[in-house]
């Protein structure tokens, strides 16, 4: 009989033997297939499916080893995992413990890219309109960017050379690897809490697309969309586009330019203040020179060159006007003498008519009073005058 | 001296620069205002000069303390 040799076992029996035969065999397999259902959980762990046409498997990993995964999942978005499987017993289902993950090809991280690109630039989130203006004296830049490696050298040293006037503050971030584009928001979220950054500058050397892809993330994007802060992005070489770029302020094809975009250039400011003083300079020459013809005209000027012949002038005038004074004066005094003189003679002839009225008489001889008795002559005529007439003798 | 410089920015200085330029090319300022300006705009001239040549680029790094300043972090 059969059922003699029938071994029955318990659920717990048969499920620890299919989770040793399962586990076992596919202690190190890798699956390509289409990412379903991606759930990133609040405690760190990646729940998602892997689909083809056919089958779907569910799939886990793990905080601290989905770190090492450069780019953030997506729904059907093709990737090649590695693993193994493991049986939840208390479930009866198995599932890949996946341990890394990587795009199926370039193409799914441009896909993703464009697919990103394409989403954010319905939202508005690249138009410019947002894009805010970066200020040409910055007093204060702060750079996200690895504390390592030729980006910060290079963006120190355009400053030190452009203008050295300015602060860098260097905030040392991640900008490669899984953790990066979460870093690089943290860093760009507490910038934005410092009241004296004038400009962010975000930047990395150049690398691979993976390397890269950081600045590809959503994540990121949002985060600089968000800046209060003007950002300038420095990523990759020219050739390099990342999300960043299109969401930024400014996009520079280098660090470097970055910073060159970011500062004014210490000799344009030198000639500014050289050409401004120059000017000033023959302005002012130019100003105290016309103050100076002008005075040498009046310096010239008939008045100024001949200063006596004024003088000779009024002088003559004046002895013009003193002749004609001094002859009205003559005339004056000479009116006033005659007047005199004939009110002179009417008081005499007055005094006279007196002395005749009280009796005397007057002799007169030749037209002439005769005074004295040695001017009478006895022979000649003459004439008494009374007081009421004349007596010819 | 140095007190009083410090009180205008360089940007200021350079923007003040540019006004008394345009103020002595337009013409509108008599002698002895133009003289005032023009000695101030030497003055601002040789100091912008000055703190260029003089200035020492500064580098900082966010310090740990800073690094500290939670937003939402979830570590």
């Amino acid at each position: 009989m059969s059922e003699v040799n029938e071994q029955i076992f318990s659920v717990s029996e048969i499920t620890k033997s299919i989770k040793f035969i399962l586990e076992s065999s596919f202690e190190k397999i890798s699956i390509e297939g289409e990412i379903s259902n991606f759930k990133a959980h609040s405690s760190g762990h990646w729940y998602f499916s892997l689909k083809d046409e056919g089958a779907v498997i569910n799939c886990t990993m793990w905080k601290g080893v989905n770190n090492f995964v450069f780019f953030t999942p997506e729904d059907g978005m093709k990737v090649i995992v590695t693993g193994r499987l493991t049986v939840y017993a208390p479930r009866g289902s198995y599932q890949i413990d996946v341990r890394t993950m990587k795009p199926a090809g370039v193409g799914e991280l441009q896909a993703a890219f464009e697919r990103l690109k394409k989403k954010l630039y319905e939202e508005g989130l690249f138009d410019e309109q947002h894009k805010k203006p970066i200020p040409y004296f910055p007093k204060k830049i702060a750079l996200i960017t690895s504390s390592e490696g030729a980006a910060v050298r290079d963006m120190i040293s355009v400053a030190e050379r452009r203008y050295p006037l300015v602060e860098l503050l260097i905030v040392p971030t991640k900008v490669q690897g899984s953790d990066a584009a979460k870093e690089i928001v943290k860093n760009l979220d507490k910038i934005n809490l410092l009241q004296d950054i004038d400009i962010v500058i975000l930047a990395r050397g150049g690398g691979s697309i993976e390397d890269l892809w950081p600045f590809n993330e959503e994540i990121v994007a949002r985060a600089i969309f968000n800046s209060k802060i003007p950002v300038i992005t420095g990523i990759g070489h020219e050739v390099d586009f990342t999300i960043a770029d299109f969401v930024s302020d400014l996009r520079a094809p280098t660090p470097s330019v970055a910073m060159e975009l970011a500062t004014p250039d210490q000799e344009e400011l030198k000639n500014f203040v050289t050409e401004n003083s120059s000017t000033i300079s023959e302005l002012i020459d130019n100003l105290i020179n016309e103050y100076k013809s002008e005075i040498e005209d009046y310096l010239n000027s008939y008045t100024f060159k001949y200063p006596l012949e004024n003088v000779r002038r009024f002088s003559q005038q004046l002895d013009t006007i003193n002749l004609r004074v001094n002859n009205l004066v003559e005339k004056k005094v000479l009116s006033y003498n005659s007047k005199l003189s004939l009110i002179s003679k009417t008081l005499e002839g007055y005094d006279l008519q007196k002395s005749l009225k009280k009796g005397f008489a007057l002799i007169k001889q030749n037209s002439k009073f005769v005074t004295r008795k040695n001017n009478f002559n006895k022979s000649e005529p003459h004439t008494i005058q009374f007081y009421d007439g004349e007596v010819k003798i | 001296m140095s007190k009083k410089k410090s009180l205008i920015s360089f940007e200021d200085k350079l923007k003040r620069l540019e006004a008394i330029t345009e103020k002595l090319e337009s013409g509108e300022v008599d002698l002895e205002q133009s003289i005032v300006l023009f000695e101030e705009g030497v003055k601002l001239s040789k100091e912008c000069i000055s703190i260029l040549n003089k200035a020492e680029l500064k580098i900082t790094t966010l310090q740990k303390e800073l690094n500290n300043i939670s937003i939402n972090d979830e570590d």
